[in-house]
């Protein structure tokens, strides 16, 4: 197989089509489908986020929400008031009896609370209430410069939440807590009486947060309402300037999110509010997504080189699939060109290529007929013109025309002889017409007055003829020698045997595209038994000039189609006429076919 | 013929599409490497809360770029063999690089340039060894921390002035640094006289013992430099204790509870804190530079801050007073 009828072949080119058909399928499907599923990818990682920093908040939020619950129950204890209040009208003994039954209660919620990791309660009055009975407090630290403390004073009986920091407070801990802390009130609502301050233990917070998986590289911070850092994981980098975090805009945020763009990719940022005034944000690195990229696009690539390996390898077997049966129609075809007609192309399942194979199959039949057709006709056409020329030679015509001659000379006929012996001549040139077939009429009807010349001179007064074949008839074409034989049976059938003398009359006339020609003669007709057998195929009993008859009507038909030829009319006793029927074909129409006449 | 046809397109599909997967999966995965490992080795694993911050600083760092870190390091900081030891066994197994704090000067030259030669990128942090086998020093600007010491003091003390400086091991690195420091800022103050630096050998009570000393024979000193924490710490104690608080001026170093309990009683005025988080995440940081085939310099200094009483408590400064380490 050469490689340029390979490309060109069906097979290469249909399957040529399919893999591109399925490459631009995949890749159509990919950059489709891989758009949609990175944005899916995204959304579930943001929604992931935001669910995640609602979480966080729930979480918090119950932590606080405790501490308040913790913070009311503490200041409506009548044992508080009653020691803030009255604390100094009471004996010293029931002063201390009181404040361990406070510190037992507070111990008592404390055991059950894990998250909380002390209690306490400093009286304006300089006395304090610990959940630990041996609790000192640490002599460096003034209260009063807590910020948790005048926080409280400030904001006159509200809870106030504080941002996560260490609490120095008690003697020999420093522990990292949340605090609430609130002014308690004594009867008159107006004037405080001491501080309530409940620590939250800020591990839980920090171990709550650190333990959140958003990616590699994202984190969730959490900042107050006046953007002090209350958990970010890179604490420390932020506050040597080694990173740096959006507080600002965090701060000032109001839709609960935002994008970073930066070199290395962008980060989103969402956002969640809590009651008690801190922002809990959510941190994801697009960039993260890469991973999750990377493996969308390689089982993408997978799936798609899958998909591309398999339609390659189906759009190579589909196109042989497809092009076998052409290809075997092509053979068969090739076989045809050599010459061997007997060959059948097997009838396929698909229904084009059957219907093609049986056209062909039937296509072969009809040229195998045909060409034997032809066969018969090209020799049945070379016996008719065999006949035909021994009809124009006939050698008993010449022997007797010759004869008159001679008979003529003797007498001293000059004139008869000169005129017998051109009107043979001019017989003979006619009918050679150079060896064509095809004769303008003008020819015929020299040829056929010659012949009855010389017949009308032997026979004198036996036969008379007419000849009135109109002269505009004269330009179109006839088939050489035809008139003869019919004239030659007129004679010999019709006048001969005929009591005195008889008439021949031959006419011609156009009608329509038809050119009819008529032998008449009154002589003593055919019965219509013989009529009917005369332009049959000639048989052994035939007479020599029923033959020739019969192969006249053979070689119009083989000419010109069976439409054409001869027809008989005859009476017994009046005479026949013979119509001859040929298409009007005029002489240059035929040279026009290629067809050269003289 | 047919059946050689056939198997050609067969052929000829399989190869388009390995070609075609091969470079599909060029484009896609060739991006994609493994994570680096680097090996931090410090000088003890959690000892000293110097080391656990800064052990913090390089998980933050390997979660923030995605590295694999294994630390290492003796239990103690004076177990420099042990040390040597497990740096020794990490190199046969071919990190990406490896980030070191050298337990001494000298005793670990061997083991940088057994480095060296393994062709593996040394970053040194904290402190350094002699010689040049590490591509960047990650350290406190120890110097620039004495400096900031000596001011602290220089500001605290009258016009006429003794002042001693308690120092840890002879010859360390930090040591020195700090000292100069100190000097450069006390020796140019006028009236200043510096007595004399004495060694604790890195042991509060030894620093203890010579501070009681020095105070007894010295009772006109006016102020004391302690170079690391339980110098500062022992040199604090002994002030407490012979009623001189206040009186003899203290500046220290490090950090730790008794630290922040002496500077809220007012024995201590300063200390100079260091940023162990930082350097831990800077070194990891600075390797993946290195890997990353960037140029770095050949030292990278991270901050010291200055923390007097009143500023305990502030938002930034407690949390290097009182790190809060995930444990």
């Amino acid at each position: 197989m050469r490689p340029s009828t390979r490309i060109k072949s069906i097979q290469s080119r249909i399957a040529g089509s399919f893999v591109m058909l399925v490459l631009f399928t995949a890749l159509l499907l990919i950059f489709i489908s891989y758009p949609l599923s990175e944005s899916a990818v995204r959304e579930t990682a943001e929604n992931y986020t935001s669910e995640l920093i609602n979480q966080v908040n729930a979480n918090i939020e119950t932590y606080i929400t405790g501490m308040k619950d913790m913070s009311l129950a503490a200041m409506n204890n009548p044992n508080v008031r009653e020691y803030l209040v009255s604390g100094g009208g009471l004996e010293p003994e029931e002063l201390a009896k009181l404040k361990r039954k406070i510190s037992g209660y507070f111990h008592s919620i404390l055991v059950s609370r894990k998250d909380i990791a002390s209690i306490h309660i400093f009286g304006y009055n300089g006395t304090f209430i610990s959940d630990r009975m041996d609790t000192e407090l640490n002599p460096n630290i003034s209260l009063q410069e807590q910020d948790w403390y005048r926080q409280a004073q400030e904001h006159k009986g509200q809870a106030v939440i504080s941002s996560s920091h260490v609490q120095p407070v008690v003697k020999d801990e420093y522990r990292w807590v949340v605090s609430l802390s609130r002014e308690l009130s004594g009867s008159d609502p107006d004037k405080g009486i001491g501080i309530l301050l409940i620590d939250l233990n800020f591990k839980v917070i920090n171990d709550m947060l650190s333990k959140l998986d958003l990616g590699n590289r994202g984190y969730v911070f959490v900042i107050d309402k006046e953007g002090r850092i209350v958990y970010h994981p890179q604490q420390q980098l932020l506050y040597s300037n080694l990173k740096t975090e959006r507080l600002e805009q965090v701060l000032q945020d109001t839709r609960g999110g935002f994008v970073v763009k930066e070199d290395g990719g962008s980060r989103i940022y969402s956002i969640k509010d809590t009651d008690f005034g801190w922002k809990i944000v959510g941190v994801f690195y697009e960039n993260e997504l890469v991973d999750n990229k990377r493996q969308m696009q390689r089982s993408f690539a997978i799936a798609g080189m899958l998909c591309l390996g398999v339609g390659v390898l189906l759009s190579f077997l589909l196109s042989r699939n497809l092009t076998r049966p052409i290809k075997r129609l092509q053979e068969t075809m090739a076989e045809v060109e050599k010459g061997n007609f007997d060959i059948r192309v097997p009838v396929g399942h698909s229904k084009e290529i059957s219907s093609l194979a049986r056209s062909f199959n039937v296509m072969v039949l009809k040229i195998k007929e045909l060409m034997n057709q032809i066969v018969v006709e090209q020799e049945v056409k070379r016996k008719s013109e065999l006949n035909a020329l021994q009809a124009q030679i006939n050698p008993h015509f010449l022997y007797n025309t010759l004869d008159s001659i001679i008979w003529m000379a003797e007498s001293k006929k000059h004139d008869e002889v000169i005129l017998m012996t051109s009107a043979l001549a001019r017989l003979f040139r006619a009918s050679l017409s150079k060896g064509r077939e095809m004769i303008p009429i003008a020819t015929e009807i020299e040829h056929i007055t010659s012949y009855l010349n010389i017949q009308q001179m032997r026979y004198q007064d036996k036969i008379r003829f007419t000849q009135s074949v109109d002269p505009s008839l004269y330009p179109y074409v006839t088939l050489k020698v035809l008139l003869q034989p019919l004239v030659e049976n007129a004679i010999y059938h019709g006048i001969k045997n005929k009591q005195g003398p008889g008439s021949i009359v031959i006419s011609g006339e156009l009608q329509g595209d038809r050119i009819m020609l008529r032998v008449a003669d009154d002589g003593i007709g055919m019965a219509p038994d013989k009529l009917s057998k005369l332009l049959t195929a000639p048989g052994k009993e035939r007479s020599k000039t029923s033959v020739g008859i019969a192969n006249v009507h053979q070689r119009i038909q083989l000419y010109f189609g069976p439409e054409y030829g001869l027809s008989y009319e005859s009476e017994p006793g009046a005479g026949t006429t013979v119509t001859v029927t040929i298409p009007a074909i005029r002489v240059e129409e035929l040279a026009g076919r290629g067809e050269k006449l003289s | 013929m047919r059946s050689t046809i056939r198997l050609r397109y067969v052929l000829l599909a399989a190869v388009a599409a390995l070609v075609f997967g091969v470079a599909l999966y060029q484009l896609i995965g060739g991006g994609r490497q493994a994570p680096p490992k680097i090996t931090v080795a410090v000088k003890a694993m959690d000892e000293i809360e110097f080391w656990r911050v800064l052990i913090d600083g390089v998980h933050t760092a390997s979660r923030e770029f995605n590295v694999e870190v294994s630390v290492i390091g003796p239990p103690k900081e004076v177990d420099v063999d042990r040390q040597i030891e497990l740096i020794e066994a990490a190199i046969p197994e071919k990190p990406d690089a490896i980030v070191m704090a050298a337990g001494d000067y000298h005793r670990l030259v061997p083991v940088a340039e057994k480095i060296h030669q393994a062709g593996i990128p040394l970053v040194m942090i904290d402190s350094a060894v002699q010689g040049s086998y590490a591509e960047t020093l990650i350290a406190t600007d120890n110097f620039g921390a004495g400096q900031k010491a000596g001011k602290e003091l220089a500001a605290l003390l009258p016009g006429n002035a003794q002042v001693a400086i308690v120092s840890f091991v002879q010859g360390a690195s930090t040591q020195i640094e700090r000292e100069q420091g100190v000097r450069s800022i006390l020796e140019g103050r006028a009236g200043t006289e510096i007595v004399g630096t004495y060694f604790s050998e890195g042991m509060e009570e030894r620093a203890y013992e010579i501070t009681m000393k020095l105070l007894q024979e010295r009772p006109d000193l006016d102020g004391i430099v302690g170079l690391n924490e339980p110098s500062t710490v022992g040199a604090g104690r002994a002030i407490r204790e012979l009623g001189l608080t206040g009186q003899v001026k203290l500046v220290g170093f490090d950090s730790s509870i008794k630290e922040v309990k002496l500077l809220e009683e007012g024995v201590i005025q300063s200390i100079i804190v260091q940023k162990p988080f930082n350097i831990g995440y800077l070194g990891v940081k600075t390797a993946l530079s290195v890997l990353e085939g960037d140029k770095v310099p050949d030292k990278v200094y991270t901050d010291s801050v200055v923390i007097h009483k009143s500023n305990m408590y502030t938002e930034e400064n407690q949390k290097l007073l009182f790190p809060f380490v995930e444990e």
